[in-house]
């Protein structure tokens, strides 16, 4: 029976399990634009740099910067190695919730 | 912002499925609408052309106002499609945009040159000749544009679809003018809208 601790703390905090989910829903080959990713999770500038660099560090996500000036796009997409990591995250999160319980909230 | 804090196992549940139908709802394109914007084009566009045609002895084509409604359905429905497609797909790049770039030009292309054949065949061909390829092979060109986003994995839905249309234009073949129209109404029009209806049923199933 898994615990709470087994919970990867990579992405166990709300900010980073929502970049998470929401780069999961792209297909796989696809990337958001950083401003997208910002926009749709009303996080600032600074907290979301954060978070990605914390999700980068772990390998789970890759941030690709191309042109410049105006041009300039940060591109954030889930990696193979993330996408495996929120698999088992998921379905650590539903034995924990099996366990307890509960059955009004569970993940997709 | 408490994005640090610790997070309970049911907050982080109901974190998750907030994110997920958030996501789902904002980077999804809502294909119910996109199928029942082209559903309901050609049904009423169809539709009203075949009326025209209905009572004709001897044919002499549709009316210049039916001509006239499926024009303007036609720009509705592509403006339609354009401002949903474009504001889901913001910001999203990568195999997928490249995939629909391609299914978009082939559509675009193969249409063109419909048009073309239909200017160069209008007076050395029969008008159930020019019929088919005026109204029936504009839907099996579809049938197999959708069958092409099926193979790119844009749509796992769109094969049943464009395979249905495919049958449905060819069919076309054999029919007179009057009932091409009608059969693309009824059998085109129709598998678009039971497409949205189906569409909207795994939509909210997903979410």
């Amino acid at each position: 029976m898994p615990a709470e601790t087994d919970l990867d703390p990579v992405i166990h905090a709300p900010a980073r399990l929502r970049v998470m989910v929401t780069l999961a829903t792209l297909r796989d080959g696809d990337n958001l634009s950083f401003t997208r990713l910002q926009e749709l999770l009303g996080l600032t500038p600074g907290n979301l740099i954060t978070h990605l660099r914390k999700l980068e560090d772990a390998g789970y996500v890759t941030t690709v910067k191309s042109g410049s000036g105006v041009n300039a796009r940060t591109s954030v997409s889930l990696s193979p190695v993330g996408r495996k990591a929120l698999e088992s995250y998921t379905a650590v999160l539903r034995q924990l919730l099996d366990s307890a319980g509960t059955n009004g909230t569970s993940p997709h | 912002m408490l994005e640090n804090q610790d997070m309970s196992v049911q907050e982080a549940a109901a974190v998750m499925q907030d994110a997920h139908a958030r996501a789902r709802k904002e980077l999804v394109i809502c294909a119910p609408l996109v199928y029942a914007a082209w559903g309901l084009t050609l049904l009423l566009g169809y539709g009203a052309m075949w009326l025209s045609v209905r009572g004709q002895h001897p044919y002499t084509g549709p009316s210049g106002v039916s001509i006239g409604v499926v024009l303007g359905l036609a720009a509705l429905a592509v403006a339609a499609v354009v401002v949903i497609i474009s504001k889901t797909v913001a910001g999203i790049d990568g195999q997928s945009a490249r995939h629909r770039s391609i299914v978009l030009r082939t559509y675009v292309t193969g249409y063109l040159i419909l048009l073309c054949m239909q200017i160069a065949i209008k007076s050395s061909v029969s008008t159930r000749t020019f019929a088919f390829v005026a109204f029936a092979a504009p839907l099996l060109l579809a049938g197999l544009t959708y069958i092409l986003a099926f193979a790119l994995g844009l749509n796992r839905m769109a094969f049943v679809l464009g395979a249905w249309l495919v049958i449905v234009g060819a069919s076309c073949a054999w029919q007179a003018p009057a009932t091409i129209l009608a059969t693309c109404a009824l059998a085109g029009g129709g598998a678009f809208l039971l497409m949205a209806i189906i569409n909207t049923g795994l939509r909210s199933h997903a979410s």
